[in-house]
């Protein structure tokens, strides 16, 4: 299960086909990888499907909007073969077509992909994992950790504060400049209380011996085993296995050459 | 308690702090040496420093907040800052007092594996000493569970049992148990009480409210509003040689050693409450969030000068009570009717004029950057003249003893005063009814006297009072209290009745005002006589 892989190993097996995919402009490369990557997330993890589709469908939209502006307004250098037809007294081509499809379906993939990671994820052991295996220094991983903790809570604040305003009448100003004084009003409190909140837990943290040296033990040890380096080799495996092989039929266009 | 010979493990030798600057230091020049195995319990009014001062034993300050200190702290004869980083505060544990903002991790596994972790303990010794520390606080097996979905009082014991990992030999504890409902903090106390007599420790706490410590405590420190130590002794010595000095500094004195004059003021003549007058009716109402029940089946009526405590555990819905009767939230079932007309038909404006609320965090109902600005802001919002207002803020001003900071910048008031002008600011029109979610929480003995004499001057005028309390001694005084359990209204009724429902009391958490604890105390002794 993709859980259960090292979420360092986990970070770059992602990392690495997304941005080589935003290379590649045509359509053939990042279907195939799509839908190799909608085979891993259901065959691999235990994300339900339903979950996945409210994360995913806001998105579709997103990358519908993305390969339609660019259809529309495409790139001389993409804007090549034969008029397809003709809208508003714009001239849609071939290459424009496909360059806009392509950007959609590299936008999902990157979606696909992130939504795979953060939902398979535990982000106290993507840090520890930061931490014992890219080695970076516990002052940030831990200042994140806390950081993160403090996120519901400024969802409660900022409740509380909307109500006492409203208490004192506050939403009885009305019009534009009255909603930004209200922005400014609660930001100056919620700043206040929050970097106050992040002193005590520094002071706190502190308090328990933490000084931010890289020498201290781990509860729990992140290793690295050979299932991780498997799975690496899957997902970035896969993808240059897609590029040869769209290579080979000749779909492949990196950066508007074909090859 | 025991005279044995005792070794000073940490001294103070002429030590001053301040945040800024050392003209007029926040700690003047201190004198003073905590023993090995003693418990010294620190007092002094709110904004006193005792908070700075635990922090600076242990070398965190000043240098976190950039503050300026002179003189020296000398821990077993060797000065502070000859010490590594890290190594003093492994020596000196502290729990603090916001349960809120002391942890970092998100289980509490992990949270005691931060501790031991920055000790270089080997992880295969952790699930051991991990599940150790859990059963000296009684919390094992709570190892996988998340701190933020714990109570108050659980999280203070994780806390503690962090703090205890690091094998300290000077406990500190900043004000733990102020959060806290009576019975988790009685808890609270016994287990510190139960660790120091087990493992020998120096504990040093810092309270305001130190009744419940004081068979805990070998001696008192006072700290006073100049920031020196203005007494120091035992507990019997300093309650009957400084009596007169702890009251002007504003400490609260446990009852057993106050006069009668000094107990909170009764309200013996309070106007008789009129039937007929009623100011708010809720026929049964229902509240949840998402699919969690907060509150079902309430049904309740206030009247006008009412004078009501709502009690309960942490979490059983007082807050949220609250804030339905203020329509700060919508009931999902049931009605609320106030002043013969639904509580949903008011119109906003109306509404808030006749209903006030005060905020347990004062800080969040300033609105305005002056006291002025702040206490005139309703005003205006309701059409006021500017002489109109100027008289009226004038006089609020002078009533609540804040003229000298008129034109303070609210956030920049102590304690005590912001909880003045946020009581202010409810008053440019008369409310009928006045909420107040735990203004008593964090305050020294005369603020909370302060507050309690504007409460009875609000009630002459015929303003209900509504209080969200944990302060057993101020629920002793109100007309009803009502309290909240597993969703239900448990009781609702004279205070006095509540006190002789023993079963109750234990069930919803609740405790004995001091005045009946007393009584029980004598009826005990006198029982023994016979």
């Amino acid at each position: 299960m993709i859980s259960s892989i090292n979420p360092t190993i986990k970070a770059f097996a992602i990392f690495i086909p997304g941005i080589l995919l935003s290379f590649t402009f045509d359509m053939f490369t990042p279907l195939v990888y799509f839908l190799f990557i909608l085979i891993v997330t259901f065959t691999m993890s235990d994300i339900p499907f339903l979950k996945w589709l409210k994360i995913f469908s806001p998105f579709l939209l997103v990358a519908l909007s993305f390969a339609w502006m660019t259809i529309l307004y495409t790139n001389q250098t993409f804007s090549y073969g034969e008029v397809l037809f003709t809208l508003f007294g714009i001239e849609i081509t071939r290459g424009s077509m496909i360059t806009g499809i392509s950007l959609a379906l590299r936008s999902l993939c990157f979606v696909c992909l992130s939504i795979l990671f953060a939902l398979t994820t535990n982000s106290t052991k993507f840090m520890l994992s930061l931490m014992q295996q890219c080695k970076v220094p516990p002052k940030i991983t831990y200042g994140i950790l806390a950081g993160y903790r403090f996120l519901p809570m400024f969802r409660e604040e900022l409740q509380i504060l909307r109500q006492a305003h409203r208490i004192r009448g506050f939403s009885r100003t009305k019009g534009l400049k009255g909603r930004w004084n209200q922005f400014r009003r609660y930001s100056i409190p919620l700043l206040a209380n929050g970097i106050r909140k992040a002193e005590r837990v520094a002071i706190a943290m502190e308090s328990k011996g933490f000084t931010g040296d890289t020498d201290r033990t781990h509860y729990h040890e992140m290793d690295v085993s050979v299932r991780d380096w498997l799975f690496f080799t899957l997902i970035v495996g896969v993808f240059f296995i897609t590029v040869a092989f769209s290579y080979s039929l000749g779909y492949l266009n990196i950066f508007g050459k074909q090859f | 308690m025991k005279k044995e010979q005792l070794n000073p493990l940490l001294h103070m030798d002429h030590f001053s702090f301040d945040y800024e600057s050392l003209d007029k230091p926040l700690l003047n020049q201190l004198n003073f040496s905590l023993m090995d195995k003693e418990t010294t319990l620190l007092i002094g009014s709110s904004g006193s420093g005792k908070s700075s001062l635990s922090l600076c034993l242990n070398g965190l300050y000043p240098e976190a907040v950039e503050g300026v200190s002179s003189g020296n702290i000398y821990y077993r004869g060797k000065n502070i800052q000859d010490y590594q980083k890290g190594e003093l505060s492994q020596l000196i544990g502290i729990v603090f007092q916001d349960p809120e903002s002391q942890f970092c991790m998100i289980t509490v596994e992990d949270e005691l594996a931060f501790t031991l972790e920055n000790r270089k303990i080997a992880p295969s010794e952790m699930p051991e000493r991990i599940s150790e520390a859990l059963s000296v606080v009684g919390m094992d097996g709570f190892q996988k569970r998340k701190i933020h979905e714990l109570s108050g009082g659980q999280k203070q014991k994780i806390a503690l049992a962090a703090v205890l990992l690091l094998e300290p030999e000077l406990l500190i504890l900043d004000e733990p148990t102020a959060n806290l409902d009576p019975v988790s903090r009685i808890e609270f106390i016994q287990l510190i009480k139960h660790i120091q007599a087990k493992q020998k420790l120096a504990v040093f706490i810092i309270e305001h409210q130190l009744e419940d410590w004081l068979d805990v405590v070998d001696r008192l420190l006072v700290l006073g509003k100049q920031g020196k130590i203005i007494a120091d002794g035992s507990v019997t010595s300093i309650f009957s040689d400084h009596h007169s000095l702890l009251k002007k500094e504003g400490v609260f004195l446990p009852r057993q050693y106050s006069n009668a004059e000094d107990s909170y003021p009764t309200y013996a003549e309070s106007p008789p409450r009129i039937k007929q007058d009623v100011l708010i009716t809720i026929k049964q109402m229902g509240f949840h969030r998402k699919k969690h029940t907060i509150l079902q089946d309430i049904n309740l009526e206030i009247h006008r000068g009412e004078f009501i405590a709502i009690v309960g555990e942490n979490g059983a819905g007082k807050s949220t009570l609250l804030q339905l009767m203020a329509r700060l939230l919508t009931p999902q079932k049931g009605t609320i009717i106030f002043h013969d007309k639904l509580m949903d038909q008011w119109e906003e404006k109306e509404l808030r004029k006749r209903i006030g609320y005060v905020f347990q965090n004062p800080e969040h109902q300033f609105i305005t950057d002056t006291v002025y600005d702040e206490l005139t802001f309703g005003m205006k919002l309701n059409g006021w003249t500017t002489a109109e207002s100027d008289t009226a803020a004038t006089a609020l001003l002078k009533q609540f003893h804040l003229e000298k900071h008129k034109y303070s910048n609210p956030f920049s008031l102590s304690g005590g005063q912001k909880r003045r002008l946020s009581v202010a600011t409810m008053l440019d029109e008369t409310p009928d009814i006045l909420f107040f979610d735990e203004p008593t929480f964090g305050q020294d003995a005369k603020t909370t006297d302060e507050l309690m004499y504007m409460i009875e001057a609000l009630r002459k005028n015929g303003t209900a009072i509504v209080f969200v309390t944990h302060d057993m001694d101020i629920v002793d005084t109100v007309d009803r209290a009502i309290v909240l359990y597993q969703q239900h209204i448990h009781y609702n009724g004279e205070p006095e009745s509540l006190w002789k429902q023993a079963d109750l009391l234990e069930k919803t958490r609740l405790r004995l005002p001091y005045r009946i604890r007393v009584l029980h105390k004598e009826g005990v002794s006198l029982d023994l006589v016979h």
